[in-house]
């Protein structure tokens, strides 16, 4: 087990629950948004870290190819997310 | 032959893109999707009927370095519920949303929905049900969000917000799954999971993430407010299919690719769970004021009911009884699928005709929409779990493994909800009847009315009388 | 390679990733968590590309970072600042202090768990060594998938059916986007300054696209990050006022966004009529095939990352593909609240950007 491997893939956790948090909490929509996509961050993070063999060995691929589908997934979800809200705050009750 | 399973994704995929680019032809061309894809579904239960589990390797490349499709007895029966679910609705839309524009938007969402079904009953690989997860929670928020209502935006939005959490979870558990043990597919995975760390806290993040989206109790906060205010077909297949796809997903995880890591104090949790929603839930129904949140939080309810098999299945050895309760556990599923799609349609009737869906206020309903109200009572029927429905026949499963296992709790708990939904359905059936003369016709409007008619008759007389091919399909569970 | 000086490095670049992560998350300014977001996907962009995976890193670079960044940042500019949306709401609000205190505390040691027992879990993942198999497999299989970069061999080839789904999901987001209510307002026509910038910028962003395109087969690149580099194009002319991006309309772009998904099923379909697997490419024409999916992939996301940005259908037309006024929409309320709201009165100094009334088409 390599140390990069380590330290990557714990801070990868670590972004987890913090993203996490934020999700659960923040009233703020943007920051929950925010929060979602951390937490894709750092389970993406972990992906990578197991992918990873180190400086003389080419990388795993599937990982990599996994967080390349992963980010494109995020951002729709995101954009989607952000045009509900923008949606919602037009409504003539809330605007 | 396997080549069906692809046909199966593919099909609705596209008709979803010809719906997009050719909107005028879309109802046509929804049409002939529906009735293609039924086929093909129909077909595949009779070939695994035939022959056992199917599976395909896409682009031929072996399961691990490409993804494999794989449809067993269980698959197979819930792709059919899928196939006439959406047919069914897909046929009450057609006369429900008037305008073409309404339309024009509706149909591509409507069919990736459906193929984003498909694929996830048929997914064999776990990064590609994360994928089909997701796209099954956004085609599912993109369709509750139409018609624009301040109350089904906010739910839309809740909705997303969860069912993102969900995935979120999820994935982090394919990634511990992929890092402990290099393989993403399914079938490889289950011979090679041993119990450990790795393998616990991956079944545990995953199953959180699917309990989110199949929202068990205390994790349902966000359904009725999104089935309330969808659109009525999307209600009817949220309810019936959405939320059943992430318990399937539960129940292959659980009883089949981890099945050595469960315990009993696992399934207990799930049971307890389970117990819950069915109490709060009913509950929630009996003092709702609503008919679509009535019959939002009796699918809370009812989803109690199929984790309560858990523990069940897991107290029995191998054998005739545990598979007669897996049994049970599939048809009451499909029961619950088809009659709370119906009961959806129907109230969508009743929501349109009077403008509203209060329960106080249905007064003379049964006479004006006769076969709309026959069409609640079956779902009724079926939702109570009163013979001949499916339902009966699955919560006598369940009762009777709770006895021959000494799990009283569940037994208590099953006859409570039902005592519940009947109090509840009851209330709903009283306040359609009054004191105006009987009409000259049944039917008002054909296009609605019969399809709510065929899914809640399916689910009471069709999987009650002749439900034993479920147990022999779930026998060719390879 | 001095390994201390790596290993310093990487504790720096964690602890950065790390901090920026806090910082994000614990801003109560919606503006200021935005550009740290952009801020910390730029820094992980950094950590891909120390991890060996410079497919991701570009990808976060423009996707992660960049488009999400823009999304955000163009959502944050129309909404007064602290409050973004009716629903503000936390997943589980409490009215009263206190219940939300303990509410606070519970998640906070619930994720404090998560955090805990995830990181357990992969460290003893890590240690038991797991099998390569997987790695392994696609070397051997390297050679006959039409291309040499393994991520892009992965991505179109072995595991093609993801793509497909995920280009899916881009379908179904923006259709859902589109049902929502018509773009955002435009910009303003820009100044001379930037004016000429977009001018040379355009135009080498579209280049780099289509060279990432063609280099993806034998090294990092892809349609992704062509796609998304497409759609930064497609950004900077929406803010120099260009308002429809030079996209098509109705019937022709319905067919450009559906283009990525259809191009998947027509080639593996077709494929299954001649007697191949699903999407089973035959390896004498796998590296054209595969070329004919990214084209159409890439034009796909970038139409679709583009529309994202501006937030629904480009404004001309009054009628839709069908012929029709949008009927169910009141686009009238829509439009009218998509005004700045606090006229006079805002604290924001980036003019060139602003929304300006009299660039309202009616």
């Amino acid at each position: 087990m390599m140390t990069a491997q380590w330290l990557y893939g714990i801070t990868g956790c670590l972004i987890v629950a913090l993203g996490l948090r934020t999700a659960l909490l923040h009233t703020l929509l943007l920051q929950r948004v925010i929060g979602i996509n951390i937490m894709g961050a750092g389970v993406f993070l972990v992906l990578i870290a197991v992918a990873y063999r180190g400086p003389g060995e080419a990388p795993d691929p599937v990982p990599q190819a996994l967080v390349l589908t992963g980010i494109v997934v995020a951002v729709s979800a995101t954009a989607l997310a952000l045009a509900l809200a923008r949606r919602l705050a037009a409504e003539p009750d809330n605007g | 032959m396997a080549d069906m399973l692809i046909w199966l994704v593919a099909t609705p995929l596209v008709g979803a893109l010809v719906t997009l680019v050719l909107p005028r032809q879309a109802t046509a061309l929804v049409n002939l999707t529906a009735v293609a894809t039924t086929a093909i579904a129909f077909t595949l239960l009779y070939q695994v009927e035939k022959q056992g589990a199917l599976d395909y390797e896409i682009g031929g490349w072996t399961a691990g370095l490409g993804i494999a499709l794989r449809a067993d007895g269980l698959s197979a029966m819930l792709l059919i519920m899928t196939a006439l679910v959406v047919t069914a609705a897909s046929v009450y839309a057609s006369a429900y949303f008037r305008q073409l524009s309404e339309r024009a938007r509706f149909w591509p969402l409507w069919l990736l929905l459906w193929s984003s079904l498909n694929a996830l009953l048929l997914s064999g690989d776990l990064f590609n049900i994360y994928v089909t997860l997701e796209l099954l929670g956004l085609s599912a928020v993109a369709l509750t969000s139409l018609g624009g209502k301040t109350a089904a935006l906010q739910a839309a939005l809740r909705y997303l917000q969860v069912g993102l959490l969900g995935s979120m979870l999820f994935l982090a558990g394919v990634s511990l799954i992929y890092a402990g043990y290099g393989t993403l597919d399914l079938s490889t995975l289950a011979s090679m999971v041993v119990p450990g760390p790795v393998a616990w806290m991956a079944l545990a993040l995953m199953t959180a993430g699917l309990l989110l989206k199949t929202a068990l109790f205390p994790l349902h906060f966000w359904l009725p407010p999104a089935h309330g205010s969808a659109p009525a077909p999307v209600s009817a297949v949220l309810s019936a299919l959405v939320v059943k796809a992430a318990f399937y997903l539960v129940l292959r995880l659980w009883l089949d690719v981890f099945a050595d890591l469960v315990t009993p104090a696992a399934s207990n949790i799930l049971g307890i769970l389970g117990g819950g929603a069915i109490l709060w839930g009913s509950w929630r129904a009996l003092r709702a004021e609503r008919l679509k949140l009535l019959a939002a939080y009796s699918t809370v309810a009812q989803l109690g009911y199929l984790f309560l098999f858990f523990p069940v299945l897991q107290a029995l050895p191998p054998g005739s009884a545990r598979d007669s309760a897996l049994g049970g556990l599939v048809i009451l599923a499909l029961t619950h699928g088809f009659a709370k799609a119906g009961l959806f349609l129907a109230i969508g009737i009743i929501q349109q005709r009077a403008g509203h869906d209060r329960i106080r206020e249905l007064d003379g309903t049964a006479q004006r929409l006769p076969a709309t109200t026959f069409a609640i009572a079956l779902g009724g029927v079926a939702l109570i779990g009163l013979p001949p429905s499916g339902a009966f026949l699955g919560k006598w499963q369940l009762i009777s493994a709770a006895f021959a296992t000494g799990q009283w709790l569940w037994v208590l708990i099953v006859v409570a909800g039902s005592l519940l939904a009947a109090a509840y359905m009851f209330r709903v059936l009283g306040h359609a009847f009054g004191n105006q003369a009987y009409p000259q016709r049944a039917v008002t409007v054909a296009r609605e009315e019969w399809p709510a008619l065929i899914l809640t008759g399916i689910a009471v007389i069709g999987l009650g009388l002749a439900g034993a091919p479920v147990w022999q399909l779930m026998g060719s569970n390879a | 390679m001095n390994t201390t000086a790596v290993l310093v490095f990487d504790i720096l670049l964690v602890l950065s990733l790390l901090s920026l992560a806090v910082a994000t998350l614990a801003t109560r300014d919606a503006h200021r968590s935005v550009i740290l977001f952009m801020a910390f996907g730029l820094v992980l962009a950094l950590a891909w590309g120390r991890l060996m995976a410079p497919d991701v890193a570009l990808a976060e670079a423009a996707i992660g970072a960049g488009l999400s960044g823009a999304l955000l940042l163009a959502a944050v500019r129309e909404q007064p600042r602290q409050t973004l949306t009716a629903d503000t709401n936390a997943v589980h609000s409490g009215n009263d202090a206190g219940l939300k205190v303990i509410l606070q505390s519970v998640a906070t040691l619930l994720c404090v768990g998560l955090a805990a027992t995830l990181s357990w879990a992969l460290a003893h993942a890590l240690q038991s060594a797991p099998s390569n198999a997987l790695a392994q497999a696609v070397q051997e299989n390297l050679a006959t998938s039409g291309v040499s970069n393994p991520v892009t061999a992965v991505l179109l080839n072995f595991r093609a059916y993801d793509t497909l789904l995920e280009l899916a999901v881009l379908l179904t987001a923006i259709l859902g986007i589109f049902a929502l209510g018509p773009a955002r307002p435009g910009y303003r026509s820009a100044g001379p300054v930037f004016d000429s910038l977009a001018h040379w910028l355009v135009p080498v962003l579209i280049l780099t696209a289509g060279y990432l395109l063609w280099v993806g087969a034998q090294a990092p690149g892809g349609a992704f990050q062509a796609g998304a580099i497409l759609a930064a194009a497609g950004v900077v002319l929406q803010l120099s006022g260009q308002r429809t991006l030079g996209l098509p309309q109705e019937r022709t772009l319905h067919i450009v966004i559906a283009a990525g998904v259809g191009m998947f099923l027509l080639v593996g379909l077709s494929l299954l009529f001649l007697g191949r697997p699903f999407l089973g490419y035959p390896p004498a024409w796998a590296s054209a095939l595969i070329l004919l999916i990214e084209t159409a992939a890439m034009l796909a996301i970038a139409a679709t990352l583009a529309l994202a940005f501006l937030g629904g259908r480009p404004q001309s037309p009054r009628l839709n593909a069908t012929g029709e006024k949008p009927a169910a929409l009141s686009t009238g309320t829509l439009r009218a609240a998509m005004h700045p709201v606090r006229s006079g009165t805002d604290a924001d100094t980036n003019s060139g950007y602003r929304n300006s009334s009299n660039e309202q088409k009616q």
